[in-house]
């Protein structure tokens, strides 16, 4: 009997779990990741460790996309996207793929065209040493670089003629783990995040501190010293629309203002919130460090302007003295959180599964979320909702085990 | 020294019985499931999970029948044999042939398993005492008042008689969505029934899980009021009059309210059973009585022995919906693990039968339960995750790694100390093949700036970098010598990296009597997505070194 395929749709964390765990249950997988690297968001988190690991999970990503790349059964396709589906026996797909302008099985990870190119932002690498190639084209800068690529590669791994293309493939089942997009940031305008350039947000925080090491000012490099999380930046915001709570911020505010506060105890850290949600079963001894270690305001900025040397006031109330306040911070996070992917209304036209109220892929069944509308399609991860990597994680073997249970093969 | 044999393949027969402790709605979802894929169930009701415990459940009422319809499905299947309620006395074995002991009111049992899924369920703590509040009619638990609305003649009492609910949440217990949904489920039929009003007195207001967020709004916008407050409010209980009073910081004022009900938070607190579970099964417990620790690789379901799988209410407070999740992934891993019954697998670990004194040192010490003995120690290799903690902690040196043999590592050692790079110090960085070593990569790819005279000596676990290790890599040559673990709570051995630091303290000591510095050996700890943190780690001893060198 020929293995049963599985097409999934989108490569970060939910993705790349429901393919290691069907491909190690003897099923061959095609994973279709849109980018060119996969890993999605959460290969971009840091470790949020102390002098403890605080179960962030980002190693974790780390782990299951060198599985996924060490994988002969998943059949990886970058810069793809899914052109049609169309359903009979099982689904019959087609494919399009953009030009990749990099050879993997020549491409050495050597780098000299990415720091050769780092000013015109053409060459992206990826976040981690497991992604296969290291480096891709950035397709929207390709035209004006043409020239100056051409032969940049010692190794000839680069093509500018490279051409788009289309797959067919038939998979016996689908599962759809495209993710989130996170908030904008501008559509809250009050935190100036577009003016100032010490407002930052969750992610940029990320990327600052895998850069630096330490939280660097992008207005100067300097290490900030005094910093607010602004909590619940997009989440559980009426007049957004968005009545739900991301679930993730509080856990990473929180962890990212410890690992900070270990690596320096002299910051001077202050969460703005609403309401704190737990991070894990050990969150009333956590949260008591907390405590401890950060400044706690249960009030939501009001908005906030610049003053000398790219530093920040901000408009709150005080509560203790039941008056507006002025304060001034020399950097301002935005916990940004988990928004629908703007693309789910196209895919899931595409793929004929309902959305619910929230913009995010409908669950047919309360008891089993990985489950949708259509008897062969499965959900897994932050396409279904706002969750953590864990949980993704965790909802992934669910639509996996959905699978094999669908295809008979558990039996 | 002793080279370990070549790939031993050994064939195993695995039992095809699956042992299922905990009989309530997880408990029977986890029978039904395993029996549903072809393996027999042996399910071991515990002292508190028999019958319907809808008051802690989540789910809508239109999915209680189907719930329901679980016990008659169950109780019906011909592969799944239910035990008397009975607790476990005894486990022994390996994943694949576990012997488990019940003890029930008039017998004991004993039972061969293939693999163990421990699905107990929480039970419901009152919290009224840490308000001062006395049990009353007019001073209900929340499970107490959600019986009071599922019946409709104490719903009808409670139109007519309780006007006026007041809910106190969040102020003796953090507290839970899965809690915060129970609370908001009440407030919202409160607020729907004529005449009734709800004021719930609340911290933070957990709404981490799909749909609260909405559910708060929803019962927010049909007349709840909420007083979000930092502390509980003064409570007094006087006859059958009741007092709820605090100061409200956004209008500055004081405020007073005798509601006709107080409905008061519970916890959802660990199962008691899992405390004895966890000693007989050899088993780590995590934070609050729950089953597994907080590792990441554990998660979802694994515990840390092979073939014993945690789900549901056991390892956390969990909803159903999650609950049903964790069942799924056990289902994954039983199939795996057990398959058709037998397995071809490969020793990580062996024992020199000549050499061991059956002093159990690796049976204390693994923290896999990998270990049985007849006269000998016995490695299980389905157990045995390759850690090697055994191997550095035996006394007789009896065992070997297959992968990292003492021999090898000694070659590994003076290879890489015999390295030599004009005016660059030699640093040998013992890498944990789970974090360091995958950091290290990562910087290399990465192009980080790395001192030029160092080398990476890869290790399956911090736990095996034995001390004779650290001492031959000095006495070969290097400069300074890096121990490199996973952080605290994060090895995958759970212990490898705290073997490893006590290993180092030994080792300073030594040093320090034959005159050797300090700072020529450091310990520090990583995770694999940490570079630039490994590269600086680096640079830092290599100045440091150099400075001395000068």
């Amino acid at each position: 009997m020929e293995p049963k395929n599985v097409m999934i749709i989108g490569g970060g964390i939910a993705g790349m779990t429901a393919a290691q765990e069907l491909a190690e249950a003897g099923l061959s997988v095609d994973l279709v990741e849109k980018s060119g690297f996969l890993g999605g968001h959460a290969i971009q988190y840091t470790c949020k460790a102390t002098s403890e690991c605080l179960q962030c999970g980002a190693c974790s990503v780390e782990k299951m996309l060198k599985d996924v790349v060490e994988n002969d059964k998943i059949n990886v396709h970058l810069s793809t996207e899914i052109a049609s589906i169309e359903k009979n026996n099982g689904y019959s797909i087609k494919l399009n793929k953009s030009a990749a302008f990099i050879d993997a099985a020549k491409c050495t990870n050597c780098g000299i065209c990415y720091d050769k190119m780092k000013e015109n932002d053409v060459i992206m690498q990826g976040f981690s040493k497991n992604n296969v190639p290291l480096y891709a084209v950035n397709r929207e800068k390709i035209d004006e670089n043409k020239i100056a690529l051409k032969d940049i590669c010692p190794e000839g791994a680069i093509s500018v003629s490279d051409k788009a293309s289309s797959e067919d493939l038939t998979s016996d089942a689908v599962v759809v783990a495209t993710g989130f997009t996170p908030f904008d940031p501008n559509r809250k305008s009050v935190y100036g995040y577009d003016k100032f350039p010490n407002v930052i947000s969750g992610m940029d925080l990320e990327r600052i501190k895998r850069q630096n090491g330490f939280l660097a000012r992008p207005s100067d490099g300097a290490a900030a010293q005094k910093i607010a999380f602004i909590q619940c930046v997009g989440s559980r915001d009426e007049n957004l629309g968005n009545l739900w709570c991301s679930q993730v911020c509080c856990p990473y505010a929180l962890r990212t203002a410890e690992s900070l506060k270990h690596k320096n105890p002299d910051l001077d850290i202050t969460v703005f919130y609403m309401d704190i949600q737990n991070t894990g079963k050990s969150f009333p001894v956590f949260y008591e460090t907390c405590k401890n270690d950060i400044r706690f305001i249960r009030s939501i900025p009001v908005d906030i302007f610049p003053i000398e040397n790219d530093n920040l006031n901000m408009r709150l109330f005080d509560e203790a003295e039941g008056t507006p306040a002025m304060e001034a911070f020399d950097m301002v996070v935005l916990s940004i959180g988990i928004m629908p992917n703007l693309e789910n209304e196209k895919l899931a036209a595409q793929l004929n599964i309902a959305l619910d109220s929230d913009g995010f892929f409908k669950n047919s069944d309360e008891l089993n979320k990985t489950s949708t509308s259509n008897d062969g399609m499965f959900i897994a991860g932050t396409v279904q909702g706002p969750k953590n990597i864990a949980a993704s994680m965790a909802q992934a073997g669910q639509a996996a085990s959905g699978v094999l249970k669908y295809l008979g093969v558990t039996k | 020294m002793n080279t370990a044999q070549q790939n031993v393949i050994e064939k195993i027969d695995m039992a095809t019985d699956i042992v299922v402790i905990g009989s309530g709605y997880i408990g029977l979802k986890a029978a039904s499931q395993i029996s549903e894929i072809g393996y027999n169930v042996i399910l071991a009701p515990q002292h508190n999970d028999m019958g319907i415990n809808c008051s802690i459940m989540d789910v809508l009422s239109t999915e209680i029948d189907r719930l329901k319809a679980l016990e008659t499905e169950v109780a019906n299947n011909t592969n799944v044999e239910i035990l008397p309620i009975s607790t476990l006395v005894e486990a022994t074995g390996t994943p694949g042939d576990f012997t488990l002991k019940f003890k029930s009111a008039d017998s004991v049992v004993e039972k061969k398993a293939g693999a163990v899924i421990i699905a107990t369920e929480t039970a419901v703590n009152p919290l009224n005492r840490i308000y001062g509040l006395n049990p009353a009619a007019n001073v209900v638990s929340l499970s107490e008042f959600e019986n009071l609305l599922a019946a409709e003649e104490t719903k009808k009492e409670l139109q007519t008689n309780g006007k006026t609910v007041a809910f106190l949440v969040g102020f003796a217990h953090e507290g839970s969505p899965l809690l915060m949904k129970r609370v908001l489920n009440s407030v919202s039929e409160v607020v729907s029934m004529d005449g009734c009003s709800a004021y719930v007195y609340v911290n933070n207001i957990k709404v981490a899980e799909d749909g609260l967020e909405r559910l708060y709004m929803q019962c927010r916008d049909t007349g709840a009021i909420y007083f979000k407050l930092e502390k509980a409010p003064t409570v007094t209980q006087e006859n059958d009059s009741l007092t709820i009073s605090f100061h409200d910081p956004v209008i500055r004022n004081d405020i007073e309210l005798n509601p006709d009900i107080i409905v008061v938070e519970e916890s959802l607190v660990a199962d008691e059973a899992n405390h004895s579970l966890a000693e007989i099964l050899r088993i780590d417990e995590g934070p609050m009585g729950f089953l597994q620790k907080e590792n990441v690789h554990r998660l979802p379901v694994n515990s840390n022995r092979e073939g014993i799988f945690v789900v549901g209410s056991s390892r956390d407070v969990q909803n159903y919906s999650k609950s049903c999740t964790d069942i799924d992934n056990m289902v994954l891993r039983v199939k795996q693990l057990i398959g058709d019954g037998t397995k071809s697998i490969a020793a990580k670990a062996i024992v020199d039968r000549e050499k061991c004194t059956i002093c159990l040192t690796c049976y204390r010490c693994c923290p896999h339960g990998a270990i049985t003995w007849d006269d000998k120690a016995i490695i299980s290799s389905i157990a045995c995750q390759g850690c090697g903690i055994c191997a550095s902690e035996c006394p007789m040196e009896a065992i070997q790694l297959v992968d990292f043999t003492d021999a090898e590592m000694a070659d590994r050692i003076k290879e890489a100390a015999a390295v030599e790079v004009a005016d660059a110090p030699k640093i040998l960085a013992f890498c944990c093949q789970n974090s360091a070593y995958e950091a290290g990569m990562a910087a290399k790819a990465f192009n980080y700036e790395l001192p030029a005279g160092l080398q990476l000596i890869k290790v399956p676990c911090a736990g095996k970098i034995d001390i004779q290790y650290i001492l031959n890599a000095l006495v070969e040559g290097a400069d300074g010598v890096l121990i490199l673990a996973c952080h605290h709570g994060n090895c995958k051995s759970e212990s490898g990296n705290t073997y490893a630091k006590w290993r180092i303290n030994d080792a300073y000591q030594k040093l320090a009597q034959v005159g050797i510095k300090k700072d020529r050996l450091e310990f520090a700890t990583l995770a694999s997505n940490m570079a630039s943190d490994f590269a600086r780690i680096i640079i830092d001893m290599e100045k440091r070194i150099s400075q001395k060198k000068d």
